[in-house]
């Protein structure tokens, strides 16, 4: 076996019937298994449950837009992390790079004068400006992880943390985002953004409302895909993620690729949070980012690092959500039940790394 | 500030510290033996779910302490299991389990209590110490404290003094540093790493129980809020050292304690920024602000005969 082979750079030999697809789907199986189990221990009929998740992913028109909305936004993050997971950086701060992307794209939207600009401009804006905001939240990070050797894990958890209690705050205090107070009923949440601030919807129409963030992370899904197959940013990744002693050796730039890696998860994970705020939600409330950064995170685990994984991970996930939301409301089964299988999803392929590992080898 | 301000802020320093304290301590002990346990969030939850609702089913809250005890030391095995039998990424697993044990409480907890939600469940009574308690201004407000913070302090001394005079203590320091040289002593690494998680899950289970019974006698949905990834901080702040330890513990509970403070005084700060006081604080340590970091040379990877 070549050194080539042996860090995956002559992936076109592989097949299709490999562990490392077969083991993801297994763990799916088995997760939705226990999920179904669970169904019928709450004493829910499970034929009546299963009814209602499949009504609320593709049971209309807008179910099925606000699954593939959902979809979109768990891939963003989800590429994000695979990007920086190439280079043995583990990005667990999703759920505060969508808090600042939403804050950021809010802050414009409403108070940066861009409504009356031409060129969609008027979204635009906002848009790149929580690009901005996640770049810097993940680049924070990464600079830490530079200057003093913190673990990025903890760093990226600590900084969600940071980032939804600052969402939090910007949604209470009149002096941020919070609407104006005219009674003291006045709900803690920002103003609804400008109609010339919301994203284009591809059909213009509210009964099937996706929006232009789909065409756009599919976009991305392909120019992340070069990035890390086709290009030298992504060969340095790979050199810095399996030793950056011998990337550094090699000429390769340990600081610049750690940050390259975490900004950009960062700046996918702020722009999630613009596709959710511009696309979906409107105004800005506590709670905005709803868990979507951890959905995302395990988008990425679970596709091993690969694109096309990704995309079909975080359709599994965008469906099961809005499913588990259906679920709940027609069928009385707690959303609660998704997590579960999720939980159980991550652990199983966490458990199954080594086996896959052994397989593989043979 | 006021005596009875400054007492009362220190009461609730304590309060709000103690969860961290006692987890932390846990992690700590895990982490030196090289166990990285991400999972002490769901550990916590889960035991704060668990004596909820033993407490709140048996009417008795230390039936409900020990039936959290006993609920948590599954989740730990499932860590331990998967941290060392099956050498998984000990961060995906620990997030797994977190995610796991966020969703089978929630769900637990609709199918359990419905709509009687914010029920008041029977909770552990508080003590004040005797000589301490006499205090003038302070023995109350400072040193009244739920029994069990008090047993926990017993049962951190006593971990202070095995790291410091026992054997094992050595065990578990040479297990996170050199685990070859353990091996080569006869001693068996995981059995060593086993014993640490279950230990920490041993007191994240009273971590949590005192969420719910000890502090609030009440369980909401996802309650720990990241206090568990805070006692993970808290070990890095301190420097794998359990005074260290306890000082950012007691740090990172001081800074939500202002919140009551404040207003008092006249302070316009936002809660907001109370709250989220700890994590800046917890990422400032572990940003190197409290030098360099001295973990443990394992710490993380799983061994390998």
């Amino acid at each position: 076996m070549t050194i080539a082979n042996d860090i995956g750079l002559n992936s076109g030999k592989r097949t299709w019937l490999r562990p490392a697809l077969l083991v993801p789907l297994a763990a799916v199986a088995f997760a939705g298994a226990i999920g179904l189990a669970l169904i019928a221990v709450i004493g829910v009929s499970v034929p009546d449950a299963i009814a209602s998740f499949v009504d609320g992913t593709i049971g209309s028109p807008y179910a099925l837009a606000a699954s593939l909305d959902r979809s979109s936004v768990f891939a963003l993050v989800g590429f994000g992390f695979i990007l920086a997971n190439r280079a043995n950086l583990t990005n667990v701060g999703g759920e505060g790079q969508i808090a600042v992307g939403g804050i950021a794209a809010t802050a414009v939207a409403l108070y940066g004068h861009v409504d009356g600009l031409p060129l969609g401009l008027a979204f635009i804006l906002p848009t790149i400006a929580a690009v901005i905001a996640g770049a810097l939240w993940g680049g924070l990070a990464a600079l830490l992880k530079v200057k003093s050797g913190t673990n990025e894990v903890i760093s990226t958890l600590l900084l969600s943390f940071i980032g939804v209690w600052l969402l939090y705050w910007s949604v209470q205090s009149p002096a941020l985002l919070r609407k104006p107070m005219t009674s003291s009923a006045t709900l803690p949440e920002s103003l609804e953004i400008p109609e010339e601030t919301k994203l284009p919807l591809l059909t213009g129409d509210y009964s099937f409302p996706v929006h232009i963030g789909l065409p756009l992370t599919l976009a991305l899904a392909v120019v992340i895909w070069l990035i890390l197959s086709k290009t030298i940013l992504g060969v340095r990744l790979r050199a810095v993620g399996l030793n950056p002693v011998a990337a550094h050796r090699a000429g390769i730039s340990y600081a610049r690729t750690v940050i390259f890696g975490l900004a950009t998860a960062g700046a996918l994970g702020g722009l999630a949070g613009a596709l959710m705020l511009l696309g979906e939600q409107y105004t800005l409330k506590d709670g905005f980012s709803s868990g979507y950064g951890f959905d995302g995170l395990v988008a990425g685990l679970l596709s091993r690092g690969s694109v096309p994984g990704v995309i079909a991970a975080s359709l599994l996930f965008g469906f099961m959500r809005s499913g588990g939301i259906n679920m709940e409301m027609v069928a009385a089964v707690p959303t609660a039940l998704v997590v579960v299988i999720q939980g159980l999803i991550v652990i199983t392929l966490a458990g199954a790394a080594l086996f896959i590992e052994k397989w593989e080898r043979q | 500030m006021t005596w009875e301000l400054l007492a009362v802020f220190l009461g609730s320093s304590i309060r709000l510290a103690a969860p961290l304290l006692l987890a932390g301590i846990g992690e700590m002990v895990s982490e030196r033996a090289g166990v990285l346990n991400m999972s002490i969030e769901g550990m916590m939850l889960m035991s704060a779910f668990a004596a909820a609702v033993g407490s709140w089913a048996t009417g008795n809250p230390l039936t409900g302490l020990l039936i959290a005890i006993l609920a948590v030391q599954p989740v730990a095995l499932l860590q331990a299991a998967l941290s060392n039998s099956l050498r998984a990424n000990q961060i995906v697993s620990g997030i797994g389990i977190n995610i796991l044990v966020l969703g089978a409480t929630t769900l637990a907890y609709r199918e359990i209590f419905g709509a009687r939600s914010r029920t008041e469940i029977p909770g552990l009574s508080k003590v004040t110490p005797p000589i301490l308690g006499d205090i003038p201004v302070f023995g109350h407000a400072v040193f009244e404290q739920v029994w069990l913070l008090y047993a926990g302090l017993a049962i951190i001394i006593v971990t202070a003094l095995v790291f410091r005079y026992t054997s094992i203590g050595i065990a578990i320091h040479a297990a996170g540093a050199e685990p070859k040289a353990v091996e080569k002593s006869g001693l068996s690494i995981t059995a060593i790493r086993y014993g640490c998680v279950q230990f920490a899950g041993f007191m994240s289970s009273l971590a949590g129980a005192f969420l719910s019974i000890g502090d609030i006698h009440t369980f909401t949905e996802g309650m720990t809020r990241g206090a568990g990834y805070l006692a993970i901080a808290s070990v890095i702040f301190g420097k794998w050292r359990i005074g260290g330890t306890v000082f950012a513990c007691l740090l990172f509970g001081a800074a939500p304690a202002l919140q009551f403070q404040l207003p008092a005084l006249g302070i316009g700060v936002p809660n907001a920024l109370l709250i989220m006081l700890p994590y800046l604080l917890a990422l400032l340590a572990v940003g190197g602000l409290v030098g360099r970091q001295m973990a443990p040379a394992s710490l993380g990877e799983a061994y390998r005969r």
